[in-house]
């Protein structure tokens, strides 16, 4: 446990200045998309050609969000496709380059799940951490937003509102403990299968790509294919509706189980550097 | 005692280790000698778990290894294997943290002995002072044996004379050392054992002060004779 959490904090501590960035991209470009949306949007309702201003049509935070989603969403798919990107480099980085560092690691005396089971808990941490950051982002923009605008002309925003007003921040912050489980419970799900793909590949080098795209290829079906098979889209399906949700998600926990006891095999007794 | 027992490795279609088998006792010297493609390295890294094998068995003692004998056997790979952004301070404090045997008054006596600057990056090291601090990251725990890869790849003449100093040094006395290296006539009189390797396989294993003695060979003598027949 104590060698696993090493391995995290070194995970973490080598990912520190491209998180940062990520972290001052998403600031810099939801910060001036607020000030300069913000500023365009007070200035029509300063018009005097515009008719007079009633309490039911303020502008409000909500709207400026609502306005704006692709460059509020543009910093977050760039963080997204970063992250996606570092899943393989996490592991690549390690085998290609001058420094082999796949020596030392393998070599540690601990047992290799760790090297595993640290690499996937850094990519969790950092998704939940531009998550929060994020959380905490919209809270200061709305501040920034209550000093451009004139109090006269400012409506108020309910938080909730503000996240359902931008069609990325709907899915990626669901409102329902359910729905939020789900979805980063998918993404663990996906991250373990690309592991296990990339372990695959280092493993039986030219043929493991072969193996990793269609182990790749197999879990995609699997999940995709079992609610369709189930009858999700037949009005007189067997299965009711929260049946087949039910069996979805012990199809995505089965193949996350078989990806993370793979990943673990071939860390064990295949892979080599 | 580190005993290699009829170890077969394929590789593709090859066997790069073909029924492969040697032991490095404790407190010698032994050196895995051969040509370019012989299985040297990967022996290494089949003793260190880093290569899978098909048939045979490692040992260390006796018993299988496993992971709690990278406690007792360290590893000084051909390759700096530390990330070229960490600062040689942080790589010692990495070693800290995972290996109980680590001996960190060792470390810095290294450090100094080859002139390495902890403030340094790893990625910011010549080929020869990253082979140095290999060592260094290999010798300073307190294992009972070191298995060196090339640890004279990339070091000018000078910086070979301090490695070779190493080996006759107390830092390396009364441990087993198994390596391989093409700069024998260097180490030639530090050697206890060579074991030459030729197609994965032990072609002739013998105790070099025997053989000069009673033969009048050096080991690269024999190797001429056994290799290039």
């Amino acid at each position: 446990m104590n060698r696993y959490l090493k391995l995290v904090h070194m995970e973490i501590h080598r990912f520190r200045y491209f998180l940062l960035g990520l972290m001052a991209l998403t600031l810099v470009g939801q910060i001036l998309t607020v000030a300069i949306a913000t500023s365009n949007e007070a200035a029509k309702f300063r018009d005097p050609a515009r008719f007079s201003i009633d309490s039911a049509d303020k502008l409000s935070f909500e709207w400026i969000v609502r306005i704006s989603q692709g460059m509020f969403a543009l910093p977050i798919l760039i963080s997204m496709a970063a992250l996606l990107f570092y899943v393989f480099l996490i592991w690549y980085r390690d085998w290609l380059g001058r420094s082999t560092f796949m020596y030392r690691l393998l070599a540690l005396p601990t047992a290799r799940r760790n090297l595993y089971l640290s690499k996937l808990t850094a990519i969790v941490l950092f998704v939940f951490v531009l998550l929060s950051f994020q959380l905490i982002l919209l809270a200061f923009e709305q501040l920034i937003f209550h000093w451009i605008v004139p109090a006269d002309i400012r409506g108020e925003s309910v938080f909730t509102d503000v996240i359902l007003s931008n069609w990325l921040f709907e899915v990626l912050l669901p409102l329902s403990g359910s729905q939020f489980v789900s979805l980063y419970g998918f993404g663990i799900m996906a991250v373990t299968v690309l592991f296990t793909a990339i372990l695959l590949e280092r493993s039986y080098r030219i043929w493991g790509i072969g193996y990793a795209a269609a182990y790749v290829a197999a879990c995609g079906f699997a999940v995709y294919a079992t609610p369709f098979a189930l009858g999700v889209n037949q009005l007189g399906s067997y299965f009711y509706q929260w049946e087949i949700f039910a069996i979805e998600a012990a199809v995505c926990f089965l193949v996350t189980a078989v990806s993370v006891a793979l990943g673990f095999r071939l860390l064990n007794k295949r892979i080599s550097v | 005692m580190i005993e290699v027992v009829n170890v077969r490795k394929r590789y593709r279609r090859r066997y790069v280790l073909d029924g492969l088998s040697f032991a490095a006792e404790k407190g010698r010297i032994t050196c895995l000698a051969g040509l370019n493609g012989a299985g040297k390295s990967t022996a290494l890294k089949v003793i260190m778990g880093l290569a899978p094998y098909q048939e045979g068995a490692v040992r260390l003692d006796g018993k299988p290894i496993d992971r709690s004998s990278r406690e007792r056997i360290s590893f000084v790979p051909d390759r700096i294997a530390m990330p070229s952004s960490m600062k040689l301070a942080d790589a010692l404090q990495f070693m800290a943290d995972f290996y109980a045997s680590w001996n960190g008054a060792r470390a810095r006596e290294l450090m100094r002995f080859f002139d390495l600057k902890e403030g340094d990056k790893v990625g910011s090291l010549s080929k020869g002072m990253a082979a140095k601090f290999n060592l260094v990251l290999g010798l300073a725990p307190d294992t009972d044996y070191v298995v060196m890869d090339e640890p004279f790849s990339g070091i000018d003449v000078f910086g070979r004379e301090a490695v070779a100093s190493v080996f006759s040094s107390e830092w390396v006395e009364g441990r087993g050392v198994l390596i391989t290296t093409h700069e024998i006539a260097e180490i030639e009189h530090l050697i206890d054992h060579v074991v030459l390797l030729k197609d994965g396989r032990a072609v002739r294993s013998f105790d070099t002060e025997r053989v000069r003695d009673e033969e009048g060979k050096s080991v690269v003598d024999v190797m001429r004779e056994v290799l290039l027949a």
